[in-house]
C-alpha cells in the first residue's frame, strides 16, 4: 500500500484542507486508482472521525474541519472518479423540509455521507415535498435524507413521505430522517426507514441501507 | 492603549462591607485581649509570655498589638510544591484562588468494590491518594479516614506513609502527636532533599486542631511548635459548633473561632516569623434535633464565607470547608449539599477548601462523593472564571462574516475559542435519549462509580525516590518499636 493513503487519512483526520487535496494529486501522479485513493485514504480518515466523534474525543467544529478537508480532496478526485467510471457506494438526495430554514445538521450529515463514499445531492432548505419528488425522479438516489430542527416543521416530513408515496416512488428509495426534535419512534410513525441522531449516525444508517456497513 | 479601564477577571462576590469586617476584626482582638484562651502547654505559655502576652495560670491574653504584629508577619501569598516538581500539581496560595481537597479522620469508608459502609482500613489510604491524584479539580490530598487496622497510636503515620508515594499533589498531614509529626516530616524532607530544600519548597502542610470554646489543647499546641520550628506551613483549625461549643449567631461563632486560630498564629509567628499560616476551619450549626454538627447545612457555607472574608481582611489564607454532606449515601441530598457548598467556596475564594468527600456528617469518607464533587468544582470554576471582554472576544468580525441566517460552526473564531470558553463535563450526561439508552441508561451514580474504578485500575502517581521508600520503612519500623516498648 502506498504511504500516500496513510498520510491522506491522517490529513483528513486532522482537518488539513490544504494538505489533503495535494496528497490526492500526488497519489494520482503516482498512478494510484482514483477509487483506491477514495477507499483507502479519504474514507478511512472519515471513518476514524466518526469513531472519535462518537467516543467524545472529537467535537463538531473539528468534524467540520475534517469534512472540509474531505470536500477539498473530492474536488480534485471527482473528475478522475467520473472518468474512471468507478461506482460510488450510493447516491443520496438530502434536504431540510418545508418551512424549516436550518441546515447545519443536514449539511453535517451530508458531509459525513460524502466522507463515507456517497454521492450527495443537496436540495437545500425549506424544500417543498414536490421538489423532493422531482429530485428522486431526476437523480435516481438510493437514499433520501430529510432534516428538521423545529417541532413545528416535523410534520412536513410526514407530508413529504406521503407525496413520495403518491408519486409511486416510495419503493425506489430508503428514507432517513433526523434533527433535534426527531426520534426513532417518530421516524417509524411517519413511515421512514430509519433515524440518525447525529452526523456519523446518519452516514452509518445510509451505509446500512445500501448494504455497505 | 486604554485609560481608566477596569477589568473584573472573575465573578464578583462580597458578603460583608469593610465596616462589618472591621467590627468583626475588632471583636476578635477584643476577645483575645480581655477574655483570652486557656493554653494547656507550659512551653507555649512561656514563649507567648516572652513575646508580650499576659499569662495568668493557664489563661493567656494577647494585647492587640501582638496579634496585629503576628498578622503582619504571616504571608498572604506563597506556594505549596508538588513533591515531583510537576507544575500542574503546585498550589499557589493568594488572592482570588480557591483550591479543593478531601478531609481527614472519618472512622468509616464506603468500600470501592462492595459500596458498603465499613471501618476505614490501611489499604484505603493509597486508593484515596490515587483518586485525588487523578481528579483534575482536586488540588491537595488528605486520607478521608482514620486507619483502624494498625496500632491505635500509629494511624496518622500510616496514613501519610500510604498517601505520599501515591500522589504528588501537596498533602495536608494530620497527626496525633509530636512523634507522628516528626516521622511525617522525616519522610517529606527525605523526598525534598534535606531540611533546607524543604524550607524552600514545602511539599506538605501540617494540620492542628484546637478545641472550642477557647482552648489550646496540649497536643494541638505541641504539634504547632514542632511544625513552626521545622518551618512546615501550618493550619490551625478549630471546629466550633454554633449553639453548642460556640455562639449561635454567625458573627459570634466567627469571632470566637478566629480568636482560637489567632492564638495559634501568634504562637507560631513568635517561634518562626513569616511561617505560612492558614486560619481555619469547620464552622456550622448543631442540629437541634439530632445534635450533630451539620456538614450539609446552608449555614456552613455562609459561615465559611464570613470567615474567609475576615481572614482575607486580616491578610491570612483560609482553610475552608465544602463538598460535604449529612447524607448517608450517594443520593440527591449528598449532591445538593455538596455542590452548593462547593460553589460557595469557589465564589468566596477559600484558599484550601477541605472535607470534599465527607458523608454522614464526617463519619464516613467516600471517594464517590469526592469524584462527583470534582465535577461540581469544575462546573463552579467555569462560572467563577468569568468572561473576558476584548476586541477579539466581542466577535464583531465573526458576526459580520456569518451574517443573517448563517452559522458559526465553521468560523475560525469558534475553532479558536470553543474549547476554552466551554466547560466539558466528565460525569454529567448530555447525550440525546437514544444514545443514552444505547449506553445503558446510566445514572450519575453509575458513571461516578465507573470513573473511580477506572482511575484505580489505570492511574499511577509519579514514583518517590528509592531513598524515600527506605525512610518510610525505617520510620514505620521505629514507630512500631516505640509503641511496643510503651
Amino acid at each position: 500500500m502506498s504511504r500516500v493513503y496513510e498520510r491522506l487519512s491522517t490529513a483528513i483526520l486532522e482537518g488539513d484542507a490544504d494538505k489533503a487535496p495535494k496528497l490526492v494529486e500526488r497519489g494520482l501522479k503516482e498512478g494510484l486508482a482514483a477509487k483506491d485513493i477514495l477507499d483507502n485514504g479519504l474514507v478511512v480518515g472519515m471513518n476514524e472521525v466518526g469513531v472519535r466523534f462518537k467516543a467524545g474525543d472529537m467535537f463538531v467544529p473539528e468534524v467540520l474541519m475534517s469534512a472540509d478537508a474531505m470536500q477539498a480532496s473530492l474536488k480534485v478526485l471527482r473528475p478522475e472518479l467520473v472518468a474512471s467510471g468507478a461506482k460510488l457506494i450510493g447516491k443520496i438526495v438530502m434536504g431540510t423540509v418545508k418551512g424549516d430554514l436550518h441546515d447545519i445538521g443536514k449539511n453535517l450529515v451530508g458531509m459525513m455521507c460524502e466522507g463515507a463514499g456517497f454521492e450527495v445531492i443537496d436540495v437545500g432548505f425549506n424544500v417543498d415535498p414536490e421538489k423532493f419528488v422531482e429530485a428522486i425522479k431526476t437523480e435516481q438516489p438510493d437514499v433520501v435524507g430529510m432534516s428538521a430542527l423545529l417541532t413545528t416543521t416535523m410534520r412536513a416530513m410526514a407530508q413529504t413521505i406521503k407525496a413520495i408515496e403518491e408519486a409511486g416512488l416510495r419503493d425506489q428509495v430508503k428514507i432517513m430522517v433526523g434533527g433535534a426534535p426527531v426520534d426513532a419512534a417518530f421516524a417509524e410513525r411517519i413511515g421512514a426507514d430509519g433515524y440518525g441522531s447525529n452526523g456519523p449516525a446518519g452516514s452509518d444508517l445510509a451505509k446500512k441501507f445500501v448494504g455497505a456497513a | 492603549m486604554r485609560t481608566n479601564y477596569r477589568v473584573n477577571s472573575g465573578v464578583r462576590f462580597e458578603l460583608l462591607s469593610p465596616d462589618q469586617l472591621q467590627e468583626l476584626f475588632d471583636g476578635v482582638l477584643h476577645l483575645l485581649e480581655y477574655t483570652g484562651l486557656d493554653v494547656y502547654h507550659d512551653e507555649a505559655r512561656e514563649i507567648l509570655r516572652e513575646a508580650g502576652a499576659w499569662v495568668d495560670g493557664l489563661r493567656v491574653r494577647l494585647p492587640s498589638y501582638l496579634v496585629k504584629d503576628a498578622l503582619a508577619k504571616a504571608p498572604r501569598s506563597f506556594t505549596l510544591w508538588a513533591r515531583d516538581g510537576n507544575p500542574q500539581h503546585n498550589i499557589h496560595i493568594g488572592p482570588g484562588r480557591a483550591h479543593f481537597g478531601p478531609g481527614p479522620t472519618c472512622p468509616n469508608f464506603i468500600d470501592v468494590d462492595t459500596l458498603e459502609r465499613r471501618p476505614y482500613v490501611k489499604s484505603d489510604v493509597p486508593s484515596v491518594a490515587i483518586v485525588c491524584n487523578a481528579l483534575p479539580n482536586i488540588d491537595f490530598v488528605e486520607s478521608l479516614g482514620t486507619v483502624s487496622d494498625v496500632h491505635h497510636e500509629l494511624g496518622a503515620l500510616y496514613e501519610f506513609a500510604g498517601m505520599f508515594p501515591n500522589t504528588s499533589k501537596p498533602i495536608v498531614a494530620w497527626s496525633y502527636d509530636r512523634f507522628d509529626s516528626a516521622g511525617i516530616h522525616e519522610i517529606a524532607v527525605a523526598e525534598a532533599g534535606g531540611q533546607e530544600a524543604f524550607e524552600k519548597r514545602p511539599n506538605y502542610v501540617h494540620y492542628c486542631e484546637p478545641l472550642s470554646p477557647l482552648t489550646s489543647t496540649f497536643e494541638a499546641v505541641d504539634k504547632l511548635i514542632f511544625a513552626a520550628r521545622h518551618r512546615v506551613p501550618l493550619i490551625f483549625t478549630p471546629c466550633p459548633i454554633a449553639g453548642g461549643t460556640a455562639p449561635v449567631t454567625v458573627a459570634g461563632i466567627v469571632t470566637q473561632g478566629a480568636a482560637e486560630s489567632w492564638m495559634g498564629l501568634t504562637l507560631a509567628q513568635a517561634i518562626q516569623p513569616g511561617l505560612p499560616f492558614f486560619m481555619g476551619g469547620v464552622y456550622s450549626v448543631m442540629d437541634m434535633s439530632s445534635m450533630i454538627l451539620a456538614y450539609g447545612a446552608p449555614e456552613l457555607p455562609l459561615m465559611m464565607a464570613t470567615v474567609t472574608e475576615l481572614a482575607h481582611f486580616a491578610g491570612l489564607p483560609l482553610w475552608q470547608t465544602g463538598g460535604c454532606t449529612d447524607s448517608k449515601t450517594f443520593d440527591e441530598q449528598a449532591i445538593i449539599e455538596g455542590s452548593m457548598s462547593v460553589f460557595f467556596s469557589a465564589l468566596t475564594g477559600g484558599d484550601l477548601t477541605h472535607d470534599v468527600g465527607y458523608t454522614e456528617s464526617a463519619m464516613t469518607g467516600s471517594v464517590f462523593q469526592l469524584a462527583a464533587m470534582d465535577e461540581a468544582i469544575g462546573y463552579s470554576r467555569r462560572i467563577t472564571r468569568g468572561i473576558e471582554v476584548n476586541e477579539d472576544t466581542l466577535g464583531v468580525q465573526a458576526i459580520h462574516n456569518v451574517g443573517p441566517n448563517g452559522h458559526y460552526l465553521r468560523e475560525d473564531h469558534t475553532r479558536r475559542y470553543y474549547k476554552s470558553e466551554f466547560w466539558y463535563p466528565n460525569l454529567c450526561d448530555r447525550r440525546n435519549y437514544e444514545e443514552w439508552e444505547m449506553m445503558g441508561k446510566t445514572t450519575m451514580k453509575d458513571r461516578t462509580i465507573a470513573r473511580v474504578r477506572d482511575i484505580l485500575a489505570t492511574h499511577q502517581a509519579s514514583p518517590i525516590k528509592p531513598e524515600t521508600e527506605q525512610v518510610i520503612e525505617k520510620v514505620l519500623a521505629e514507630a512500631e518499636e516505640r509503641v511496643k516498648a510503651e
